[in-house]
């Protein structure tokens, strides 16, 4: 698996909101056919690097390569061209309101492609029978639950038959069963059409399911890369710590509170 | 005084970055609109016509009753001068030329405003809230093209539409108020208002009611893609483009009564 090339490689990102930098020196690959998770806790800066591995906000520097092209120096056309490989499920499923679940999954292929409206509406039905959602076409995702929702947001990344998929806090929100349900379909995903599948997440109950390789941030630094395995046997106190679900020491805690208030380190 | 200076500047500066922010907004959308089919990259002509209905057609009702209201009311006004003259025969030619210069165009633009203006910022800023926006981005989808076009080609279409009606519907008013309220003849009024019409007026009303459709429309988009942080943000983002959109359409207003009265 290691000898293939990588579809993403990530070399030294950084990414600043004016003059807080929250992501620095982030580096990493990601292997074809992979289910590569980013995890870290909250305000680690995993979801602005997800942005940014999408084109959807760019990095002050580094650079982003995937299949081997600079991602953050493509023209729009190019980067529009690119995205047609990649499908994305957003944290809320980010489902078009006005539109119906049939209409939202059909969305890509009507623009994208010349299709006949009664093959789109045969490959849309497929799609929705792949994530486990037949005979809601009809509705709109108002009226779907949370991990219908997202199931449906997972049928319509899936609708261009894309190379790469992301996933934004697949579980979040959804209670434990529902959660299983979608690592299971993540699974599924990547098994069926050796999608490599990059998941952010913050849940160590799916990444022990999921993970194939994982990629562990701090602070906006990846504090370490590797498989679940490497990863546990890592001497980085701070994947110990999230490892272990073990709380900041209260001390610690409090002088990085009054850090965070005086400005002064 | 420095501080004072300092906030002026600032004042200043982000005023032009918001112009040009409106600027590139205005090239996107003429692109997606003018060059982009040209190209073959399609517009989303079905969401124009929808587009369309609500913002003109479902318009009709309150701007004609509103219109018929201020004919009804302003050729009333106009024969409380115009009586002492014994020339309440001129209600005609007030109504018919202070209807298309001036108040059907205001009338329907600021109706619009209030009622599609705030739509549309209030759409756009919820699908950015939900990520919808960026969801058209990830799929290769421009959201410009998506979102804006077609409603930016059913407002200019709409506005002046609803106006030409909304100038017929005044005249209608007034003279309801003059044949039945102030006792001129029907035939007279009817002769006044063709005498009284130039084509000049009809042209000016129309121009300006484009630019007002072009305002509303801007204005809506640029606001609703200027929320950020849920709901709150979309309230505020849609009262101020109800106020900005009333605002500049009143600015237009002005230039163009200026500019005409010289040309």
């Amino acid at each position: 698996m290691e000898t293939e090339e990588p579809v993403i490689v990530v070399e030294d990102l950084q990414v600043a909101f004016g003059d807080r930098v929250v992501l620095d020196q982030i580096g990493f690959s990601v292997q074809p056919g992979e289910i590569f998770v980013i995890l870290g806790g909250s305000g680690s800066g995993k979801t602005t690097l997800l942005r940014n591995l999408v084109g959807l906000m760019r990095p002050r520097s580094g650079r982003i390569l995937i299949h081997g092209k600079d991602f953050t120096a493509m023209s729009s056309d190019e980067r529009m061209d690119m995205r047609r490989k990649m499908g994305m499920c957003f944290q809320g499923a980010a489902l078009l309101g006005s539109l119906s679940v049939a209409d939202n999954v059909a969305l890509p292929l009507r623009e994208h492609t010349r299709l006949e409206e009664s093959t789109i509406d045969i490959m849309t039905r497929i799609k929705l029978e792949l994530v486990g959602l037949s005979g809601v076409e009809d509705y709109l995702p108002s009226e779907l639950s949370g991990g219908m929702r997202k199931r449906a947001g997972i049928a319509r990344a899936m609708s261009m038959d894309p190379e790469i998929i992301f996933y934004d806090e697949p579980s979040a929100g959804l209670d434990p069963i529902v959660a299983a349900g979608l690592d299971e379909l993540i699974r599924t995903m990547q098994s069926t059409f050796n999608l490599t599948s990059i998941v952010v997440t913050h849940e160590m109950e799916s990444v022990k399911i999921i993970a194939d390789r994982v990629c562990v941030l701090h602070k906006g630094r990846v504090a370490g890369v590797g498989t679940l395995a490497e990863l546990e046997q890592s001497d980085h106190p701070y994947i110990q710590q999230f490892f272990a679900r073990r709380p900041d020491d209260s001390d610690t805690a409090d002088t990085a509170y009054a850090r965070s208030l005086t400005g002064i380190d | 005084m420095i501080d004072l200076v300092g906030r002026v500047g600032r004042w200043a500066l982000e005023q032009l970055a918001a112009a040009l922010r409106v600027s590139v907004l205005m090239v996107d959308t003429i692109a997606w609109l003018v060059v982009a089919p040209l190209k073959g990259k399609g517009f989303r002509w079905r969401s124009s016509v929808e587009h369309f209905v609500e913002f003109g057609v479902r318009s009709v009702p309150i701007v004609g009753m509103i219109s018929f209201l201020i004919g009804v009311i302003i050729a009333l006004q106009s024969s409380y001068t115009l009586e002492q003259w014994g020339a309440n025969r001129y209600i005609a030619d007030l109504v018919a030329v202070s209807a298309m210069r001036e108040l059907a165009p205001l009338m329907a633009a600021i109706l619009i405003a209030g009622r599609c203006g705030s739509a549309i910022t209030a759409e756009i800023g919820t699908m950015k809230v939900n990520e919808e926006i960026d969801a058209l981005e990830v799929m290769g989808v421009n959201p410009i093209k998506y979102l804006v076009a077609p409603k930016f080609l059913a407002m200019v279409v709409a506005v002046p539409a609803v106006t030409a009606l909304a100038i017929l519907v005044m005249i209608v008013g007034g003279w309801v108020s003059a044949v039945f309220v102030v006792g001129v003849d029907t035939e007279i009024y009817i002769t006044q208002t063709l005498e009284a019409v130039v084509e000049k007026d009809l042209m000016i009303g129309m121009v300006k009611s484009l630019f007002f459709g072009l305002a509303i429309c801007w204005v809506g988009v640029y606001r609703g893609f200027q929320v950020e942080g849920g709901a709150e943000g979309v309230g505020r983002q849609t009262t101020a483009s109800v106020v900005t959109a009333i605002f500049l359409i009143i600015i237009i207003d002005l230039v163009f009564t200026v500019l005409f009265y010289y040309v």
